[in-house]
């Protein structure tokens, strides 16, 4: 059995399947947007998110132009204003020289000249904040504008000249016909200036205000489209994520798998619908209710155990199990859970279950285990009598040739018994015979190793003087054959397996070594997994048998079986029998805890009715070398261990 | 007609760009109120530093100046009736614009704030008399915005 591979064989996957999305058309264009979860865009949300992100890119673009254009209006509204005051010191210049006072108004002539000139060109002008900063003027574009602007320069030049002619002229006599007109002129031509430039700032703000309007009306446009998409788009995504809760509720209701989620405190917190059809309950009447009320007395508490293992689990870890809930009409379902904890997910803040009807399964399964079981309890009863019948024939041969070919006919049929014993452990039916009374441990682990062919390798040392409870010794012979064997065949005919033993302080440890070809870490994982949880029959089972049959036997008697790598090679298996299996010699061990119903193929495994009070029978269960074929490594007195006990069928 | 989904969807659409653009639009846009010319025209060209009437002498009674603004820049118009000549006419304190409370001086009407290009009409029932029209932009007065016009 180590050999073969193990199959993976029932490992649920859970396949997500999502409904249609309706994307088609630009939707396609459009990437997942990760605040929609997995909302799907339809159609109309599709085209709806690039229109409304034009529309708020364009609303920012126009605000950032019109900060732009209003910064811009600004400057030169200043450099128009300062023109003004330029002309009219250039003008007081003038006068006060011609009036005898000092003056430079050639320097103020320049002054006069720049803010026209950038306005009209292009140019930097100094910052109104100061410090010396300049800042660049775009040229004109409006006609008017510019219309008014050169108009400007040719009164300024105009003015200039006319300033130059009565500098020139210096101090003349104020009765003068031509000075008097000259400076007349420089007072018409400042005012006039001083007009033209109010009238051209008038004109560069009114440019601007008609800018600025144009601006706010189209980002009102904007902004109205904008909350009507943004509008249309609420609206879209609330019908999409109602069209999408209603699904998933149709598709919770209509399931037939249930939904149920348990608050921590082990409560029903939410029901899904479908429990009405499985149950015959209803969800309100359930919510708040414990889940434990439900299941079957014999497996509550394995559903305690597996949930207060998910809960002390990482967050998302899941956790699968078994058992049965009560129909409202008092029958059982059988029931298989998927259990995930989700208690740090605001959202559910609980365990989450999906339980699946798998009544009808349990019982073909255990209909298929009857099956197993009629045809295993037929092959058996033809092996005992084939048994019986070269038992007879050894009994009377005197050749030893002939007797050691009747010992290996002996040997094939036991391991041929073994089988079919093996068939009837996997179908389930507890057929077991019991024994009332203890039996000596060392007889049950010679009587093991007598079932094997190659018995002669294997070498039982230390095994201390203790008895093993009667109702367990033909479990456990069976469960350290199918060990031994597995050790036997998988290492080489010239090595030795051992069996040893040894106190502990939960019981008593038994030990099979070998030196064989080992195992894997992956392979004793396996192993070690099928052997803690052994599976219902299939085909994984058959091909892996001997360690389901470990598995099982060990479950019955809460016997605990491990593999380990050997440091020197070689596998050994360790087999933990419990306290109260064990008892010294001439003390009865305690009776066996029950066997833990989740751990049976069958929940109520079938006791044969016909059951009566026997002995202690070797050579129906504990099969042990007998003429001439010493028990291995120890002669002795198996005859006589075998005859003890009183097994109860 | 059996309006189709699709049409239905463009109908909506429609309703609302327009809905929307009708919301955009700003309802404030001004009808000028234009009189309707009556009387004789006079056609009244205004220009840096000038005003250019096409007629010197008009039949009393109405009167309509249209007047345009050649521009380069922003002027006014104003009809004065007086008996004075057009540059004598009496100048406020600053020595640049015209007294129009002056003595001498009967304000008619005016058309003020014309920009370049604009055009606008004043209808005037004149008396005979003498008229001044003129611009009294700081300046513009001095600088020869000024005609005279007769009426009959």
């Amino acid at each position: 059995m180590r050999s073969s591979p193990p199959a993976e064989a029932g490992a649920a996957s859970a396949t997500q399947r999502t409904a249609a999305g309706g994307r088609s058309g630009i939707g396609r264009l459009v990437p997942r947007l990760p605040i929609l979860g997995d909302l799907r865009l339809g159609r109309r949300l599709g085209w709806l998110i690039p229109v409304l992100i034009v529309l708020v890119a364009a609303i920012v673009g126009y605000n950032a132009r019109a900060i732009d254009q209003q910064r811009g209006s600004a400057l030169v509204v200043y450099t128009a204003a300062r023109q003004r005051a330029f002309v009219e010191r250039y003008t007081m210049d003038v006068l006060l020289v011609v009036d005898g006072f000092q003056a430079d108004p050639e320097e103020s002539a320049e002054d006069v000249r720049e803010p026209v000139d950038v306005l009209l060109d292009g140019g930097s002008v100094r910052a109104p904040q100061g410090g010396g900063a300049r800042v660049e003027i775009a040229p004109a574009r409006d006609w008017r504008v510019r219309r008014k602007l050169e108009q400007d320069r040719r009164l300024i030049d105009e003015l200039i000249r006319t300033g130059d002619r009565l500098v020139a002229g210096g101090r003349a006599d104020p009765q003068d016909p031509q000075f008097k007109a000259n400076v007349t002129r420089l007072r018409v031509l400042s005012a006039q200036l001083s007009s033209v430039s109010n009238d051209a700032v008038r004109e560069i703000t009114q440019q601007t205000e008609a800018s600025l309007s144009r601006l706010v009306r189209i980002e009102i446009a904007l902004g109205l489209l904008g909350v009507l998409a943004a509008l249309a788009l609420g609206l879209l995504l609330r019908r999409a994520g109602a069209e999408q809760a209603a699904q998933f509720r149709s598709l919770v209701n209509n399931s037939s798998d249930l939904i149920t989620v348990l608050a921590p405190d082990g409560t029903i917190a939410y029901q899904s619908p479908s429990v009405q059809r499985m149950l015959g309950r209803r969800p309100a009447d359930l919510v708040g209710t414990a889940l434990g009320d439900l299941v079957h007395p014999d497996d509550r508490r394995d559903v305690s155990v597996s949930l207060t293992e998910l809960v002390e689990a990482a967050p998302g870890a899941t956790a699968n199990f078994g058992c049965r809930l009560q129909h409202n009409d008092g029958s059982w379902r059988h029931v298989e859970s998927i259990c995930t904890n989700l208690a740090d997910d605001p959202r559910v803040h609980g365990l989450v279950l999906n339980i699946r009807d798998v009544t009808e399964q349990a019982a073909l399964r255990r209909s298929i285990g009857d099956l197993l079981h009629n045809l295993a309890r037929r092959s058996q009863g033809l092996v005992d009598r084939q048994l019986e019948l070269i038992d007879e024939l050894e009994r009377h041969e005197v050749d030893p040739d002939r007797l050691q070919e009747l010992f290996r006919m002996d040997h094939l049929a036991t391991r041929m018994r073994r089988n079919v014993e093996n068939l009837i452990v996997l179908s389930g039916v507890d057929q077991r015979r019991r024994w009332s009374e203890s039996v000596p441990l060392r007889d049950v682990v010679e009587a093991a190793v007598a079932e094997v062919e190659e018995y002669s390798r294997v070498q039982v040392v230390g095994i201390h003087d203790l008895t093993l409870a009667g109702q367990a010794a033909s479990d456990v012979a069976h469960l350290l054959a199918e060990l031994v064997e597995n050790a036997t065949s998988f290492s080489s005919p010239t090595t030795r397996v051992e069996v040893s033993g040894s106190p502990t302080g939960s019981g008593y440890v038994l030990e099979i070594e070998d030196h064989g070809i080992g195992m894997s870490d992956a392979e004793l994982a396996e192993a070690n997994r099928r052997l803690a949880a052994p599976l219902a029959a299939d085909v994984a089972v058959s091909r892996m048998m001997g360690f389901h049959v470990v598995g099982r036997l060990a479950a019955r008697h809460g016997i605990r079986v491990q593999l380990r790598p050997c440091w020197f090679g070689g596998v050994a298996a360790l087999v933990l029998l419990p306290a109260v299996l064990v008892g010294s010699a001439g003390e009865h061990p305690a009776m066996a805890p029950p066997v833990p119903a989740g751990v049976m193929v069958s929940p109520e495994p079938l006791l044969l009715a016909n059951t009566t009070q026997s002995g202690w029978q070797p050579r129906a269960h504990l099969p042990l070398r007998r003429h001439g074929a010493p028990a291995p490594n120890r002669g002795g007195d198996t005859d006589a261990a075998a005859e003890a006990g009183e097994p109860v069928e | 007609m059996e309006w189709t989904r699709a049409r239905r969807r463009w109908a909506w659409a429609l309703a609302l760009v327009l809905g929307a653009l009708a919301l955009a639009v700003p309802l404030t846009i001004a009808r000028r109120q234009e009189p309707t010319p009556r009387g004789t025209p006079v056609n009244v060209l205004l220009e840096d530093f000038k005003v250019q009437p096409d007629a010197a002498v008009v039949p009393a009674g109405t009167v309509s100046f249209r007047i345009l603004n050649h521009g380069p820049t922003s002027h006014e118009f104003i009809l004065v009736r007086t008996d004075l000549a057009p540059d004598k006419l009496t100048l406020q304190d600053d020595g640049l614009t015209v007294d129009e409370e002056a003595r001498g001086i009967d304000l008619l009407d005016e058309a003020g704030g014309l920009d370049i290009d604009e055009r606008q009409t004043l209808v005037l029932d004149l008396t005979a008399g003498n008229y001044v029209m003129y611009c009294n932009l700081e300046g513009h007065y001095l600088g020869g915005m000024h005609a005279e016009l007769t009426a009959r």
